[in-house]
């Protein structure tokens, strides 16, 4: 019996080279490209995905590691892009050219699963593995912060 | 292939059929003649619905109506369906500045089409049809804008003409509104999608009315990004997304030094590895925009070929740029900017401007190379086939690479058939697509589609760089502390040196931005140090005015506090000094700008011990911005803690996307100004990754507040000008703060 992951609700054999990133395993073999390439060593956060819920840098994660885990993409974070966060993104009108975006998503929804009420200080330093070459960084910021506002409000 | 990838392709297939039939036949309306037969042909293309192409006269305004020899471009492309579903494409590429959204929605506003019911498409490349689609220079919106409302305005007077008919009325009887024909009489109302066939049949207007600034429904609106919806749930499709049946993966490396040439390559672990297809050598392209030439391994997976790569033993003959170390080289710039150098410009007389002079300053400004970065590396796909090429891509050009490739493949350039995608980011890196050549290179050899992406270091160390550059300026001043005269001198490697590598020094052509500035300085004279290039050169967002803003932004900070006047006032005198009739005008915006940043920042307000603000305002690309930066400093330590930001674009189309453009620019203007440089020594770039180019990152975002002039000149482009005042408004800011100054870009160099 081979490996297998999970990603978005759906298990999938892992029937590659064990030492392939995740990122890689998405991309090109299961054609999940949202999830960005941006520099293959963990430094620019665009290839951020959630394994079993944790934010995780997925270009420098091989796929043999995760067998049994849980992965979401972003085309997995909701159903019809309702959660909180996608939903602030659209009314800050946070994209430019949008590349880093998933990376972003991903990264401060993993924050606000684990803290539904930070501080700004809290998402300055959640959000700082994040680049974003557009500068997109002060909408990102407010949209981060209405989307916990919100989700406090449905505590 | 899998499934949701399938949908994905075979959606982007129904998106375009009609666009495909209408490259195989150039059908297309010109106002003036024989439209009607071709507009017939064009509607039959599609079953029922009004199908515009529509030819306007060229920019330039030379077009002789009615006359045989007249040349027309296509420009703009709407279909409208009977069931009202409007498509609109956009010709000029996006890459994150919202073109796509800005020139499709003057064309809605025009056409009063409601904008619900508008979805846009980007445009193959197609000049016949598009006009250019070289995408830089903030020039899209600036050429644009008219030609796009007079194609949206001929489709509205088209679809009134088609209900006067219906109802046999005037047209005069009749308005557009909202994606409706009202008959004024009785307040009948025909929708757009009923009035569709019908109006394909209608005479396409001449002369169409445009509107009233007061009539804009979408035009100088807040927008919101006609795609957003797609980013969030990762599913817009960018350049390096794209999927084909049977296609390869492949990684590739570059000749360090350029002019290196390949010596040999052992690719014997690299085939041995599972997964890997092929290893070719790419010989080096002949076009200035092309591959320097490389070795690429194809694989059944991206990450196998970047493996495979790595195990290749390569001997490269490394040529005459291994010579090649920055810090030495901008050494001798700035000697070359310290002494006399070759003449360009020179007004009144400067020598005796400084033999009378009260007091003379005299400063020298430095920067470094850039690499743009943008989040997406360099990535397409090719697929080369007997009779066809076709190339989806993230580029700021697809001319240039039909051009190419119809070189390359010995093809015509209309053969080459280039989808535009999404780029994820491209800030004049995307201008030169010498990845695409490279993957069709290696989609001949292989026989199959090939997805080539570069890896981050390749992006980062085979780039056609920013140059580094060396200013030095001196100014004479009278004892009122006006300036009387104003040397200024540049070296740089010149882009120009692409297309011949003789060049040694920045030309004329390279100085216009100070040659012309709006600055009223009676005795001028600009001199270009020798700068000869041993590295690729091209422009980085703002272009010249990264380094010619920083100086003068700068040294008039540095001006005003030797004649101990304030900034802002010293910078209305230079201003007002200006007695050159044709730029009134630009005196006059730049100063309305600056004291709109002023006035947004508090300028003069008292500030806790350590901070300052600094100020600085350009005038570039036909549009004008001003910067106030508001800084903490604490030592070394430098805290930017607030931007205001003042812009005058003439006629802003997108609100939002001109504030988020300026937000935008202010971070890109933070990396460059305190800390990103590309460093060579012995002819090869040092850098790698984000680690040792540090762009800016969340934890240094100011508060950006952004200030637009609300105008009635015709629009210009705001892509590019943002970035300048940014390092010069910076550097008078710590100054103000700590009494240090920086002239060295970045401010804070990493050691690598």
């Amino acid at each position: 019996m081979s490996k297998t992951i999970n990603v978005n609700g759906i298990e999938y054999p892992i029937d590659v080279d064990e030492q392939m990133p995740l990122l890689w395993f998405l991309r090109d073999k299961l054609e999940f490209t949202g999830t960005k390439f941006g520099c293959g060593n963990g430094l620019c956060g665009a290839c951020t995905v959630h394994v079993d819920g944790q934010a995780t840098r997925s270009c420098i994660t091989p796929v043999s590691t995760l067998a049994n885990k849980n992965i979401t993409t972003i085309e997995g974070l909701s159903e019809h892009g309702e959660h909180p966060l996608q939903k602030a993104w659209l009314e800050n009108n946070v994209p430019q050219c949008g590349y880093c975006q998933a990376g972003q998503i991903m990264n401060a929804a993993s924050l606000l699963a684990t803290n539904s009420s930070p501080t700004d200080d809290e998402i300055v330093s959640a959000m700082q593995g994040n680049i974003c070459r557009c500068g997109t960084y002060q909408r990102i910021k407010k949209a981060i912060r209405v989307a916990a506002d919100e989700l406090a409000k449905e505590v | 292939m899998n499934k949701h990838i399938l949908d994905a392709m075979s959606a982007y297939y129904d998106a375009n059929p009609i666009e495909s039939s209408i490259v195989s036949q150039p059908a297309t309306i010109a106002f003036d003649n024989v439209s009607r037969r071709n507009f017939l042909k064009v509607a039959g293309i599609a079953s029922s619905g009004l199908v515009m192409g529509v030819s306007l006269p060229s920019f330039a305004g030379t077009a002789n109506k009615g006359s045989a020899a007249a040349e027309f471009n296509p420009n703009a492309f709407i279909h409208l369906s009977e069931n009202g579903d409007t498509l609109i494409y956009c010709g000029r590429c996006e890459m994150g500045q919202g073109i796509s959204t800005a020139l499709p929605a003057a064309v809605a506003d025009e056409m009063e089409a409601d904008w619900s019911k508008v979805s846009i498409e980007q445009a193959d490349g197609n000049e016949a049809k598009f006009g250019s689609q070289a995408t830089g220079g903030s020039a899209s919106i600036r050429k644009m804008f008219e030609p796009m409302r007079k194609a949206g305005a001929a489709a509205k007077e088209m679809l009134i003409l088609a209900a006067a008919k219906v109802w046999q009325v005037n047209a005069s009887d009749c308005y557009a509104e909202n994606h409706f024909v009202i008959n004024k009489q009785n307040q009948q109302k025909l929708s757009y999608g009923e009035l569709a066939t019908l109006a394909a049949n209608i005479e396409v207007p001449i002369d169409p009315k445009l509107k009233s600034k007061s009539q804009y429904r979408y035009i100088g609106k807040a927008l919101d990004r006609h795609d957003q919806g797609k980013v969030v749930v990762g599913k817009r499709v960018y350049g390096v997304d794209t999927k084909l049946p049977g296609m390869k993966y492949a990684a590739i490396v570059h000749c360090p030094v350029l002019g290196g040439k390949l010596k040999s390559v052992d690719n014997s672990q690299a085939l041995k590895m599972s997964g890997v297809i092929d290893v070719v050598e790419i010989s080096p392209i002949k076009h200035p925009f092309s591959s320097i030439g490389a070795v690429a391994v194809v694989a059944d997976n991206s990450w196998t070929a970047q493996q495979a790569v790595k195990q290749l033993k390569i001997e490269w003959d490394l040529g005459a740029n291994a010579v090649y170390n920055t810090q030495e080289y901008k050494a001798q710039l700035v000697k070359n900017v310290e002494t006399e150098a070759q003449l360009v410009t020179a007004r009144g007389d400067i020598k005796k401007a400084f033999s009378n002079a009260a007091t003379t300053l005299s400063a020298t400004y430095t920067g470094g190379h850039l690499s743009h970065a943008p989040m997406e590396p360099n990535a397409s796909v090719v697929w080369v086939q007997k009779d066809s090429c076709e190339v989806w891509a993230s580029t700021q050009s697809p001319a240039d690479i039909q051009k190419v490739l119809a070189q390359y493949l010995k093809r015509k350039p209309e053969d080459i058939n280039v989808h535009v995608m999404m780029a994820g980011g491209a800030f004049g890196r995307k201008f030169k697509c010498d990845y695409v050549h490279e993957a069709a290179v290696i989609s001949e050899k292989i026989n199959a589609p090939v997805q080539l992406t570069w890896t981050r270091e390749e992006d980062m160390r085979t780039g056609f760089y920013h140059s580094i550059n060396a200013q030095h300026i001196q100014a004479s001043m009278d004892e009122q502390g006006k300036v009387t005269g104003w040397l200024h001198r540049a070296a740089f490697p010149s882009i120009n040196t692409l297309f011949d590598a003789s060049v040694s020094r920045p030309s004329k052509n390279n100085f216009s931005e100070i040659d012309e500035h709006p600055f009223g300085i009676k005795n001028y004279r600009s001199e270009s140090g020798e700068s000869p290039a041993h590295t690729r050169i091209g422009w980085y967002r703002a272009v010249y005015a990264i380094f010619y803003g920083f100086a003068m932004g700068t040294f008039a900070d540095e001006l005003a506090d030797k004649a101990q006047q304030d900034t802002v006032k010293f910078l209305h005198s230079i201003y007002d000094a200006n007695t050159n009739a044709e730029q009134q005008q630009n005196t006059k915006r730049s100063k309305a700008v600056l004291d709109l940043a002023a006035k947004g920042a508090g300028w003069g307000k008292k500030l806790p011990k350590g901070e300052g603000i600094g100020i600085a305002v350009h005038y570039s690309f036909r549009s004008y911005v001003a910067m106030a930066v508001h800084v903490k400093v604490d030592g070394d330590n430098i805290k930017v803690l607030n931007v205001d930001c003042a812009i005058d674009c003439g006629q802003v189309l997108n609100t939002d996307g001109a504030t988020a453009q300026m937000e935008g620019a202010v971070v890109m203007g933070m990396s460059l100004a305190l800390a990103t440089e590309i460093t060579f020594r012995d002819g090869a770039v040092v850098n790698s990754n984000f680690h040792d180019y540090p762009v800016m990152r969340l934890k240094d975002m100011p508060k950006v507040t952004v200030h637009i002039v609300d105008s009635d000149e015709k629009p210009t482009g705001l892509g590019e000008p943002g970035v300048s005042p940014f390092a010069p408004a910076l550097s008078n800011a710590v100054y103000a703060a700590s009494g240090k100054r920086y002239r060295d870009l970045p401010f804070k160099p990493l050691k690598v």
